[in-house]
């Protein structure tokens, strides 16, 4: 797997901090409550470590349901990835409906909730690439989210192993409720090196294969 | 209709499609209805001027994104109830129908179309609603529950520890008296714990005597739905005899029949043995154990009564012994206790065991012979008396003889009531006391 310089790992984090800065103010303006969305962490990481990584850091433990709101994007510059929101459930079925005004505890998310839970990530995944897609100054076309609750062992199944994932750990705090989330970026190796290749133009660093100037 | 058509106005939601321009290309049927508008009407005109200003700006916001950069979007009914102007078909046009719209880009000739999905969820919110009513009505239930529960929880443990520090034994039977609970005391009491005594009736633990008459009883309560009440021997595992009192209620289940009884277990052992102590000194004199003279004229009037009734004959005998004040004034009370003691044993080995023998004052001895008319017979018991105090009384440190007088009295032939019998058998014995002739009949 292709690894990333420093300054490359801090460019991208400047990237996702001004593509969530707009994020958190369209879902602000959304549900008329101040929201704060903490600087990313961000990593680049297989599947594999992802996997293990989420079960360990779960607070229910390993057992507890992660909401997955899923994003396919494909950019005319040639890369596509799959854009993933991760909140646990509780976490995310708490904020659902705290913005609807409901104290009901019913354990599983519902039909409308779900719903409610695609738009916020669909909100928050579009204001991502749309930055970035500004950024790198080229077109990405969106799929329609598509949300789903697993737990942590099952939750990339559906990716390939071989697949590199970016990602971008993010806080979001509203009113009483803090939550923590990720946001993933799932692409194949070719895509990556094109994404990186993107953010080092943009950061004017030096291209992959280039030395450093001194 | 033409075949482009005929899909779009099959499906079951609402279906827009906008041109890159944001002029509207296709109306379906389902939007129609719903719109109050047909799509020739729309068609080649912008949503807003379609729709009126009573559009959600944020639809424009996501189509243009769609249109623009290719972005989809989902409005949800929760954040965007009800975001275009759209009414239940065949229904007023009160309120807005709710809904939900998925916002997705066509890629058609190098730019975007958007087609916009309106889906209805009235039905949806509908039911949610209900399920979560629903909830909540089980959450309070289940509160509600919870907390009886608790309730029942700490009543149990007010039971439990009062059962613990009860003084007395506390048990638990079903109908067939087979324990189910038994707290520390009554467990201590029986010399047994609950597991072992569960699986029979408590009555089975009883000494073989007492079972059937327990059992009876306990029958009788269960069936009468009556308090048993009841005293009976009890053998300890030890082997120690004890005196049991039980005493239970009734219970009954559901079905108000009765299914056991709730009751005290107390050891009365020594209520028990103070209660024949009691008796036996309120009955008998202290010193010889013979019956006293309060006793013993019950029975002589009670003897007088069965005689009478078949005809029968009594003789009553008055012993005084003679010159019992010498042996005091000789050889100390003490000594005088031992003889009268001594003669007391010696009377009593003579007769029968239905004859009664009573100490009647300080050296009076009486004695009540049922059934011996006959006079010989009567001067044979007479002698045998005689001859039975007459023999050498050890006083330890020496032997002394006593000698007595004896006076009788015979019913019916001296008197049919027991003063006239006690009167003449008195003052028969003076006769003989006198006449030093040992016994009399005679008064003086």
């Amino acid at each position: 797997m292709r690894t990333f310089s420093e300054l490359e790992m801090d460019a991208l984090t400047e990237a996702f901090n001004l593509s969530l800065g707009e994020a958190a103010n369209t879902f602000s303006a959304i549900v008329r409550e101040e929201i704060e969305l903490s600087v990313p962490t961000i990593e680049i990481v297989s599947r594999e470590e992802l996997t293990l990584r989420l079960e360990s850091t779960q607070p229910g433990g390993a057992a507890e349901r992660l909401c997955r709101i899923n994003q396919h994007f494909d950019a005319a510059s040639g890369f596509q990835t799959d854009a993933l929101l991760l909140f646990p459930e509780h976490g995310s079925l708490e904020i659902v409906r705290r913005m609807l005004g409901d104290d009901t505890s019913i354990e599983h998310i519902t039909e409308l909730e779900q719903d409610a839970l695609a738009e916020i990530g669909n909100i928050i995944i579009n204001s991502c690439m749309s930055s970035l897609a500004n950024l790198f100054g080229t077109e990405m076309s969106g799929s329609l989210p598509r949300v789903q609750s697993r737990t942590a062992r099952t939750l990339l199944d559906d990716k390939a192993a071989t697949d590199v994932i970016l990602v971008a750990r993010i806080g979001m705090t509203m009113a009483a409720h803090n939550l923590s989330g990720f946001v993933l970026f799932i692409m194949d190796v070719p895509s990556i090196e094109h994404f990186m290749d993107q953010v080092s133009r943009l950061f004017r660093l030096p291209q992959h294969g280039e030395s450093q100037p001194s | 209709m033409d075949c482009c058509h005929l899909l779009p106005d099959s499906v079951d939601m609402g279906l827009i499609l906008v041109s890159g321009e944001g002029r509207i290309l296709l109306w379906n049927r389902w939007i129609e209805e719903r719109a109050g508008l047909a799509a020739s009407q729309v068609t080649g005109i912008t949503l807003a001027e379609a729709f009126g200003p009573h559009v959600d700006p944020r639809v424009a916001l996501v189509v243009r994104e769609a249109l623009d950069f290719g972005w989809s979007a989902r409005l949800s009914h929760a954040l965007h109830p009800m975001p275009l102007p759209l009414y239940p078909p065949g229904g007023g046009r009160s309120e807005r129908m709710k809904q939900s719209i998925d916002i997705t880009p066509v890629a058609s000739e190098g730019r975007y179309h958007c087609l916009l999905q309106v889906r209805d969820v009235t039905e949806t919110v509908r039911r949610e609603a209900l399920l979560k009513q629903q909830s909540r009505q089980l959450r309070l239930d289940l509160q509600r529950l919870s907390r009886a529960q608790v309730e029942l929880q700490r009543s149990e443990m007010r039971f439990r520890e009062l059962a613990r520090q009860a003084p007395a034994g506390l048990f638990e039977a079903d109908a067939q008296a087979c324990c189910t609970f038994l707290n520390e005391r009554c467990e201590q009491i029986l010399g047994h714990d609950l597991e072992h005594v569960a699986g029979t009736p408590w009555i089975n633990l009883l000494p073989v005597g007492e079972q059937a008459r327990v059992r009876a009883i306990w029958c009788l309560a269960a069936e009468s739905a009556t308090r048993f009440a009841e005293e009976f021997r009890y053998t300890r595992p030890d082997g120690e005899s004890r005196w049991m009192r039980a005493e239970a209620g009734p219970q009954r289940d559901e079905h108000g029949r009765i299914s056991g009884f709730i009751g005290t277990m107390l050891d009365v052992t020594e209520f028990h043995e103070r209660a024949i102590r009691n008796e036996f000194r309120a009955n008998h004199d202290g010193l010889t154990s013979l019956l006293n003279r309060d006793r013993f004229e019950r029975h002589l009037r009670a003897a007088i009564s069965g005689a009478r009734e078949v005809a029968d004959r009594l003789a009553l005998l008055f012993i005084d012994l003679d010159d019992f004040k010498g042996i005091n004034d000789n050889h100390g009370h003490h000594a005088g206790d031992t003889v009268l003691k001594t003669i007391a044993g010696r009377v009593r080995r003579v007769l029968r065991s239905e004859d009664m023998v009573a100490r009647y004052g300080g050296d009076e001895f009486a004695v009540l012979l049922t059934g011996t008319g006959d006079s010989d017979t009567l001067d044979a018991i007479i002698f045998k008396i005689h001859q039975a105090v007459g023999l050498p009384i050890n006083l330890g440190h020496c032997h002394v003889r006593i000698g007595c007088s004896i006076g009788v009295s015979v019913y019916p032939d001296h008197g049919s009531d027991p003063l006239s019998l006690l009167t003449h058998a008195d003052k028969a014995m003076y006769t003989a006391k006198r006449s030093r002739t040992g016994h009399s009949t005679t008064p003086a």
